[in-house]
């Protein structure tokens, strides 16, 4: 997990999702150069390497941005998602590509420093039709940037969760400019209506599905108070709703608690996992941990600490049955406190 | 395991052929990068400068001259290679860029040569070499494109993708060409000229690339046609 920060753990799965990645790229890239040269002889290597690499890091943005909502609502997708960070480095190499070329291209060899003619060239920063959408592409570049170079958990570790996160939520700002940049660009330069409308599609596709995602995880967050016993104990859900091996989230007093039902056992632990924030309650138990189906990592049901040598902890909950009904108590024990998990009947 | 992988190869593989399959066509421009040739003729300067070549024998209805405008390497105008040398002959070498009957060299380092024997110093006289014709007041639309670019250096060579470059281009010193497209997709090229004659590239650059109106005078030299008019006339449409 994160002590020893090896550049990549390989597993079978990484080296199979890495090669179909890599594959995936070659096959894009190849098909839209050789069959665009074939079909447009006049146009230049480069303006169809630029294109290819362009509309190639665009889509895979696309489809990066779409893995989060949709595995939620999928879970056959978690295998995607554990290795988003993947896909992410090799869409920002690909925008890199387009990137570098086109400064090289429209930028470069004349009496201004490259960069700067991004910037100042076309100074129609007033005009919505011509403005310099050149620079929106620019700065995008450099949020994905900053994105791949702090993908490791070397930076999350050191970075803190939270500051790693909202970092990394600059993702959506990225999006946002680059969505400007491909309107204000190419979008005015007579490009096909195929065009338009697979964007159209494309940002109807994100903005659709974080919305139902939100919609979601709001009904989760619904607060639980109306049944309290006198001890303190919030009424949950019934055992029988759990299903084995698995979790039921729920909402006490603005944090999210996990309630785990296997082997006969029930363990609440917090939902949030210690690495990414990922929702430890869409996981499952794993030989015996508790699962996090973002990027894998563990944690003991019994006390929430992740099994040696990993450090990660998360709280535990006091939780009763009574009935078939299962109860928790809303305070968080600190993190990694054990707490006997409650025996029921095993179905 | 195995058949998703193969089934997102495919789906990766329709899917690039989608995008580049609705390309729009690209137009016919050549830039013979790297193959250079020698050329020999007399230089014009100015407004932008030129290399004017003798066409062999008899030429017809066509120009005694036919002109090519000189470049250099990157997104400069040849003015500084061919500095001093206006009415003189040379020989250069050079790499050629055409589109439609448009014709442009991009000189190659330390390739021009000027022979200073006497007949090459004789200066040249334009106006009987290729005297200027007025084709009378025209209102025109179309759009700036540096020559370079647009003749064959880059393909697409205009619109709002290629304005910074066509900026940096023309502000090196490259011939900015008005183009007019008719309805059937003919292109009608015309170098521009203020009022005067003279070179217009740094009161043009706010205009580059847009969709654009000029009322000026058209006049022919030889096989290029010149549009004559005050840059701040120039109007958006």
């Amino acid at each position: 997990m994160s002590h020893s920060y090896q550049a990549v753990g390989w597993n079978r799965q990484k080296k199979i999702y890495d090669l179909v990645i890599l594959i995936g790229v070659f096959l894009y890239i190849g098909i839209f150069m050789g069959i665009g040269s074939t079909l447009f002889p006049n146009a230049t290597a480069e303006t169809l390497m630029i294109r290819a690499f362009g509309t190639g890091a665009f889509v895979l943005l696309h489809i990066i941005l779409l893995i989060g909502p949709l595995s939620r609502r999928f879970p056959s997708l978690f295998p995607l998602l554990y290795n988003r960070r993947h896909l992410g480095v090799t869409m920002f190499l690909m925008a890199l590509v387009h990137g570098a070329f086109s400064i090289i291209q429209f930028h470069a060899f004349g009496d201004l420093n490259p960069i700067i003619s991004v910037f100042v060239s076309n100074g129609e920063y007033n005009s919505l039709t011509q403005f310099p959408f050149q620079a929106l592409g620019f700065l995008a570049l450099m949020i994905l940037f900053v994105m791949a170079a702090t993908s490791h958990d070397f930076w999350l570790a050191n970075l803190t969760a939270p500051v790693w996160k909202a970092l990394h939520m600059l993702v959506y700002v990225a999006y946002a400019l680059i969505c400007i940049h491909v309107v204000l660009g190419v979008f005015q330069s007579g490009v096909s209506s195929v065009y338009h409308a697979m964007l159209g599609v494309g940002f109807a596709m994100i903005v659709g599905s974080h919305i139902i995602a939100g919609l979601q995880e709001k009904e989760k967050d619904k607060e639980l108070n109306s049944d309290k016993n006198e001890e303190g104990y919030i009424k949950v859900c019934k055992v029988s709703e759990i299903p084995e091996k698995c979790a039921h989230i729920a909402t006490l007093t603005g944090e999210r608690v996990a309630v785990f039902n296997f082997d006969g056992k029930i363990a609440a632990l917090s939902n949030v996992c210690q690495h990414q924030n990922g929702p430890l309650g869409e996981g499952k138990i794993v030989d015996g941990y508790v699962t996090c189906p973002w990027h894998g990592f563990q944690y003991r049901p019994e006390d929430g600490a992740s099994p040696e040598p990993f450090t990660e902890k998360v709280p535990t909950f006091k939780v009763k049955v009574i009935d078939d009904v299962v109860w928790v108590h809303p305070t968080p024990n600190p993190p990694g406190t054990h707490q006997e998990p409650v025996v029921v009947e095993k179905k | 395991m195995k058949w998703v992988s193969v089934l997102l190869l495919i789906l990766i593989s329709s899917f690039s052929f989608l995008m580049i399959s609705n390309e729009k066509e690209f137009d016919n421009s050549t830039f013979e990068f790297g193959e250079y040739c020698t050329y020999e003729g007399i230089i014009m300067e100015n407004p932008y400068p030129r290399i004017l070549i003798e066409r062999p024998g008899d030429t017809g209805s066509l120009p005694k001259y036919s002109q090519y405008y000189l470049t250099q390497f990157g997104k400069f105008g040849g003015g500084e290679m061919v500095k001093g040398l206006d009415g003189k002959k040379v020989s250069l070498e050079g790499a050629l860029i055409y589109r439609d009957d448009q014709t442009m060299i991009e000189i190659k380092n330390n390739s021009v040569n000027h022979d200073h024997t006497s007949e090459n110093e004789r200066v040249f006289n334009f106006d009987s070499a290729l005297p200027k014709k007025s084709l009378g007041i025209h209102t025109l639309k179309g759009e700036i494109v540096d020559s370079k670019c647009f003749y064959g250096v880059m393909n697409p060579g205009n619109l709002k993708v290629h304005k910074a470059c066509a900026i940096n281009c023309i502000r090196g010193g490259m011939p900015p060409v008005f183009v007019v497209k008719d309805q059937q997709g003919n292109i009608g090229y015309y170098l521009l000229q203020d009022e005067e004659g003279g070179a217009v590239n740094k009161n043009i650059l706010d205009k580059i690339a847009e969709p654009l109106e000029i009322k000026g005078e058209v006049v022919k030299q030889g096989n290029i046609l010149i549009l004559k008019a005050n840059p701040t006339s120039y109007r958006n449409i």
